[in-house]
């Protein structure tokens, strides 16, 4: 996904009002569950360049007590980028990057059965969509969680059909694999 | 139309086990209304005075003989109420194959043609192996040219039976807009004007035969009275199908609220939920009745006077033979009406579980008993048969009273008339009783799979 | 105290054999049902799912193997008992049909409770809280035909819980709904019945369905093909 990047999020959260790092850290985690948790040295540099292109500045510092942080807060120029973000369309699939499919070919190229490891990946997909339906339906569980693992329900879901359709045209695949 | 027969074979031809038993019932019901209709004209064609070994002579005079004839027509009532719950076999399947040809891209106005056409082929084939036989039957008995009049007579009746089922199956149909995408409406419109209609057309009838016999002031003539007979007992039937249909929505109603057993429950339920239903299955049955009741009465009252006659000399036993063969004729076509129309609920109630085993076989996996099952189809029948078949107890004393009255009979037999209501009651639970293996069957898993 | 509890078999089937016809829907199945668990029964169609939970059930009689269940053998029980164990130990959740068309939601779900021969008011008290815990009390005097197809899914969930069954058997509950309310239903299933401890067989080709299971076998040719389900999952965790 070409558009997808951690500065647009920092962007959206700075949206919000002026924050500081480790506190724009903490509201990625908490809004967008489920995802890859950000490491903290990847906001504070993805901060220093905003400034750098303008679309951020600093706001100024406020200590809270603790150590001393530095405020971020949003420019106009970063409200454009934003809003010139989330209005352009993301491309459906641009790549077919399917590593499963890829670990089949090889199978077959490899002389080997695939139908052993589909299955096994049918299995594994199949524990994971358990996990994920656990959390989902845990009592007192919010929407942005249950959305985001739906979201991965649905992928895991489209993944474990195209296996099995694959399962069961694994003789035509090995057959053109070997004649091509 | 040629395009829309053939279709109809094809259709008639790929269609289910139901939907043939809808068609050979049809055929059934076809030839009976035929061979009746035969009976009718053979006897009508006879001209003047004659002398028959039939029947100690019943068919010798005229007059005699426009009763029997009216008699046999009569007996189209029960047959006509046979053949309508025929129609409703496999309606199911039959409205959603009629989706499928719209979809395909039949119009409605086809649609309906081809539908129609179905019951025509149905009777066609009822009506012409009747035919085939009563003539022989009739020609063998009489061992005589039969005058071309009775000719005549057999090709209207062949001609007009399927050719009526065609005109009825169009005419209730004309309500099923079976719309492309499988769903099939019924328009329903409000019931009050069927009702009118099925009230005003009978009555209307009725004064025109009695203005008939007013004008001719020639008392009951030839066709006047038949098509009194004919008026009244619609009128009486429509009546009875009202009263039917209106006991079993109060009834529901009441007992649905109140009922305290699942059996009890279920059956209520479901007659408040299509009363009219019960009310087309039972109609035949409550005009038998009244019939019954009243005749029965009449016939003990006639008995007597013929057997012990008040004032003159007795009867010659040619005379009582003559009277009493008569009488029984007339119980014969009762008890054959009695019949037909039993028929035609055990049709209706077999039908009626035909079209829900799904869900009767998804309630026995979630452990509802047979036993309860069973008993709601029971109830089914006799709860709203008990109050209309007292009804037409009172009804059928009422005529045989007035009969009495008339007569100025010495006795006036209450009891045995009586009991006859008891006995139809009896019969009709049996007739309904008949479906019980029906429904064993449908309870099995195996209808569980089928959407 | 929980997984112990879930080694304990309440039901098990061994070699079923079931032929309809000419098609053989099972030939030589095998499953075991664990105390207090959702097992998934997965498979393409015709794969014969529905038969082996009609088998299990006691629904239909296989033609060859054996049914256990609580100590006795459900192939060789008579249909009246079985018929009372159906009513009473087990809960039927279908697809669709198993509400009467005619009868209202609260009656629905009062039926069983009345074959039980506990009393029409009493049935209605204890229905009334089984719509009001699945959020249908609102539609308790509607008919089937009056609801949207997860309302009556949730009133045929009513009833299938309201005796409170050992064990339930579900045949593709959600075959029919949309997702929203396919999330509604199973929610509810599995949150009543993991309360209670009520083990449950589910038949679904559905992955997202067959989720809400502790465990899952995939049924092919008539036959329960058990996945090497634990070392699988021990990768992934």
């Amino acid at each position: 996904m070409i558009a997808m990047s951690t500065r647009h999020i920092l962007l959206g959260l700075l949206a919000g009002g002026p924050s500081h790092g480790y506190d724009l850290k903490r509201r990625h985690d908490e809004r967008f569950p489920q995802a890859r948790p950000l490491a903290y040295g990847q906001v504070y540099t993805t901060l220093q360049r905003l400034v750098r292109d303008g679309l951020a500045e600093i706001d100024g510092t406020d200590s809270d007590g603790g150590p001393e942080r530095t405020l971020y807060r949003s420019t106009d120029e970063g409200a454009k980028e934003l809003l010139g973000w989330t209005g352009e369309i993301t491309p459906p699939a641009p790549f077919v990057t399917n590593e499963i499919f890829a670990k089949v070919v090889c199978t077959i190229l490899a002389s080997a059965d695939p139908a052993d490891y589909l299955a096994s990946q049918r299995t594994a997909h199949m524990a994971r969509m358990r996990e994920l339906t656990a959390v989902k339906t845990a009592p007192g569980t919010d929407l942005a969680t249950v959305l985001s693992a739906d979201y991965a329900l649905n992928h895991l879901d489209a993944d474990l059909r195209w296996m099995t359709t694959t399962a069961a045209r694994l003789g035509t695949l090995t057959a053109e694999v070997h004649t091509a | 139309m040629t395009g829309d027969l053939a279709l109809a074979w094809l259709l008639a031809r790929g269609s289910d086990r139901r939907e043939w038993w809808r068609v050979l019932l049809t055929a059934l019901g076809a030839a009976l209304a035929t061979a009746l209709g035969f009976a009718a004209a053979a006897v009508a064609s006879v001209e003047g005075q004659v002398s028959t070994p039939y029947f100690h002579g019943l068919l010798n005079q005229p007059g005699q003989r426009a009763g029997v004839v009216v008699t046999l027509l009569l007996l189209w009532v029960p047959v006509l109420g046979f053949l309508g719950q025929c129609a409703r076999i496999g309606a199911v399947h039959r409205d959603r194959r009629l989706a499928g040809l719209r979809l395909a891209g039949a119009t409605a106005r086809q649609v309906r043609r081809i539908a129609a056409l179905e019951a025509g082929l149905a009777c066609l084939l009822g009506a012409a192996v009747a035919a085939s036989f009563s003539a022989l039957l009739l020609l063998s008995v009489l061992r005589q040219p039969l005058p071309a009049a009775a000719w005549g007579g057999f090709a209207l009746v062949a001609v007009s039976v399927p050719l009526l089922a065609v005109l009825v199956s169009v005419l209730a149909l004309r309500r099923v807009v079976a719309s492309p995408l499988g769903r099939v409406l019924r328009v329903r419109p409000a019931h009050s004007r069927v009702a009118a209609l099925a009230v005003v057309v009978p009555a209307a009838l009725v004064g025109l035969a009695a203005l008939l016999i007013v004008t001719r002031s020639t008392g009951p003539g030839q066709t006047a009275f038949p098509l009194l007979v004919f008026s009244a007992v619609a009128l009486t039937g429509a009546g009875a199908v009202g009263a039917a249909g209106v006991t079993a929505r109060f009834l529901g109603g009441r007992l649905a609220a109140r009922a305290g057993n699942p059996s009890m429950l279920l059956a209520a339920e479901r007659l408040r939920a299509d009363p009219w239903a019960t009310a087309r299955t039972n109609a035949a049955v409550l005009l038998v009745a009244v019939v019954g009741v009243g005749f029965t009465g009449v016939r003990e009252m006639f008995l007597d006077v013929v057997h012990h006659p008040r004032q003159g000399v007795p009867y010659s036993p040619d005379d009582v033979a003559f009277y009493t063969t008569g009488i029984d004729l007339a119980g014969a076509a009762v008890l054959v009406a009695l019949l037909i129309s039993l028929a035609g609920l055990a049709v209706g109630t077999a039908e009626s579980l035909a079209t829900r085993r799904r869900g009767l076989a998804a309630q026995a996996a979630a452990g509802v008993p047979r036993k309860v099952l069973g008993r709601a189809l029971l109830l089914e029948t006799a709860l709203p048969l008990a109050p209309a078949m007292l009804l037409a107890g009172l009804g059928g004393t009422a005529i045989h009273l007035v009969y009495g009255r008339i007569v100025d009979a010495a006795i006036v037999p209450v009891l045995v008339p009586l009991l006859v209501p008891v006995a139809v009651y009896a019969a009709c639970l049996l007739a309904a009783a008949t479906s019980l293996p029906l429904l064993s069957r449908s309870v099995r898993p195996a209808e569980l799979r089928f959407a | 105290m929980r997984s112990t509890e879930r080694t304990v078999p309440v039901l098990t089937a061994e070699g079923l054999t079931k032929t309809h016809g000419r098609t053989e829907a099972l030939r030589g199945a095998s499953v075991e049902l664990r105390a207090g668990e959702i097992l998934a029964v997965s498979g393409a169609s015709g794969s014969g799912k529905s038969t082996l939970l009609h088998c299990l059930a006691g629904i239909t009689r296989p033609d060859g193997g054996s049914v256990v269940y609580a100590g006795q053998r459900l192939d060789t029980l008579p249909e009246k008992r079985l018929s009372e164990l159906r009513r009473t130990e087990f809960g039927v959740l279908f697809q669709f049909g198993q509400l009467i068309p005619e009868l209202t939601a609260l009656d629905n779900v009062a039926l069983p409770l009345m074959l039980a021969g506990i009393s029409r008011g009493a049935a209605h008290v204890r229905a009334y809280e089984w719509l009001e815990r699945f959020g249908v009390r609102g539609q308790s005097e509607l008919r089937p035909g009056e609801m949207s197809g997860g309302q009556a899914q949730r009133v045929a969930l009513a009833r299938a819980l309201v005796t409170e069954p050992k064990v339930v058997f579900a045949d593709e509950p959600t075959g029919a709904l949309d997702s929203l309310a396919s999330e509604d239903v199973m929610t509810a299933l599995t949150h009543t019945v993991r309360e209670a401890g009520t083990a449950v067989l589910l038949i679904t080709h559905d992955a997202q369905v067959a989720a809400y299971a502790d465990r899952e076998v995939e049924l092919r040719d008539g036959t329960v093909l058990v996945p090497s389900d634990a070392q699988a999952m021990e990768v992934v965790r």
